[in-house]
Parts: structure tokens; sequence; C-alpha cells
């Protein structure tokens, strides 16, 4: 535990820029990604049992203010590890890209951003 | 000899014989790449197209139900198998970056794999019996 206080605090202090920031995130992404996949598919299960624990789970987990607020980071989570994923994958197999890695988590924040912005709009929509 | 061999050389990979780790690493590029096109699909699609709050019990048995219900229940076992594949590997590298005590490290992995294989399971039974079906099932074993 000691590990990953002191992994934070040199995450926070290391300045590394756009990499280091990438790879924070990254991580940052994908964990609150697979605690959400854990109650997702809790929630289909219980769509399994019945309609009646269904429709609570439904009204309570997903459809109210706080929900919406939370679907935006899902969304936000979701696409960032998509892209910064794309980013990785691009730059292992093509090394030589290595050294416009800047560059390309740039064009990537800017593809997340271009469809986050209306997936988030269409979210949040219903509550204003 | 030995030496000269196994020294990396400027500008080139040098790539030893596979081994476990490098078939996680490709692994997770492979498991990534389809996820950008199904997960991505799956996110815009329920969010965008369909909307959170239209994802009641009857849509979900009507998108599970007929012919294009099988596609769609393949699909989305494919989001689930993969998914948490990914997923508890991310995980994984996560602990081993942060909990260096070998016994912790051990307890952590297990419990990780552990819940993340039961819900794996829980997930199936839904994917195979339908929404509903878990309760259906009871109804008629209880008479």
């Amino acid at each position: 535990m000691a590990a990953l206080v002191a992994s934070i605090y040199r995450g926070i202090s290391y300045r590394g820029a756009e990499g280091q920031w990438a790879w924070i995130m990254h991580r940052a992404s994908g964990l609150g990604i697979v605690l959400f996949l854990y109650m997702h598919i809790v929630s289909i299960f219980i769509a399994a049992i019945g309609p009646g624990p269904y429709e609570w789970v439904h009204a309570t987990l997903y459809t109210s203010p706080p929900a919406k607020v939370l679907e935006v980071f899902l969304l936000f989570g979701v696409l960032y590890h998509a892209f910064n994923g794309m980013r990785i994958i691009i730059i292992d197999f093509f090394p030589a890209l290595g050294k416009y890695q800047r560059t390309i988590v740039r064009i990537e924040l800017v593809l997340v951003v271009v469809v986050l912005v209306p997936a988030a709009i269409i979210t949040l929509r219903g509550i204003f | 000899m030995a030496t000269s061999s196994s020294r990396p050389v400027q500008g080139k990979i040098q790539y030893g014989a596979p081994n476990h780790e490098r078939r996680i690493w490709l692994f997770m590029r492979l498991t990534g790449l389809v996820m950008f096109i199904t997960v991505v699909f799956h996110l815009l699609y329920m969010h965008m197209v369909v909307g959170v709050e239209n994802i009641t019990f009857d849509n979900i048995d009507s998108r599970w139900s007929g012919p294009a219900g099988v596609f769609w229940r393949l699909f989305d076992a494919s989001l689930l198998f993969i998914g948490m594949a990914h997923g508890m590997n991310g995980v994984r590298f996560s602990i081993n970056d942060y909990v260096h005590n070998k016994i912790l490290n051990f307890l952590l992995t297990a419990a990780v794999y552990g819940l993340g294989l039961f819900l794996i399971l829980l997930g199936t039974i839904a994917i195979v019996l339908g929404v509903g079906g878990l309760g259906n099932l009871f109804q008629r074993l209880m008479g």
C-alpha cells in the first residue's frame, strides 16, 4: 500500500507531460471501467431474476440524476481508454511513431472530445 | 559470444523466445483492437441510439428474442468474456505495480480472479436463460 501512495505522489509530482498523464488516465479509466462492469453484470443478472427487481435497479442505478452525471464519466472513461489504447497499439507496432507520441496524444484527446460532447449532451438532456 | 548476441542493437528491437507475459501483451492488444469496435459500438448504441432510460426489461427481452436475438446474445457474450478477461488482466498489472508483498499480491490477485470468474458465471447465466429466465426456472422447480 505504501507503494501505491508513493506512486500516486510521484505521479502528481513527476511532471512527465503528455505520455505520463496518458498512462495515469489509462490506468484510472481502466480500473473505473472494471468497477462499472461489476455493477453492469450484477444488474443484468438481476434482470434474469425478474422484471420487478430489474426495474428498481434501472431506476436507482441507471436513470436517477446522479447516475446520469456518472454516466458522462463512464462515456469519457470508455472513450478515453479505447482511443488511448489504440495509440498504445499503434506505437507498439510502429515504434518509429514514438517520436510523435505527444502529438498523437493531442490528436487522440481531440477525437475523444469530438465523440464525447454529443454523447454527453444526449445523456444530460433529460435532467435539465 | 552469448553476451554479444544478446546485446541490444540501437534502433532495432531484439525478439527472444515467446514467453507467457509476451503472449499476455499480445492478448491485451488483440482484445483491445476487437473491443475498440465492439465496446465503442455497444456504448454509443445503448447510450445515444437506444438511450439508457429505454433499456427496460422488455427492451432487453425483445433484443434477445428471435433469430436476431441469437446474434445479440453472442455479441453480448463476447463483450462479457473479452471485457472481463482484458479487465482482470489490467487489474493484475495494477496489483503487480503497487503490491510488492508476495503473499498480499497473491491473495489480491486470487480475489480479483475469483470475483471475476464468479461474475462471468452470473453474466453467462443471464445471457443463456434470458431476462426473467432464472425467475421462471425457479418457479418451475418450486412447482
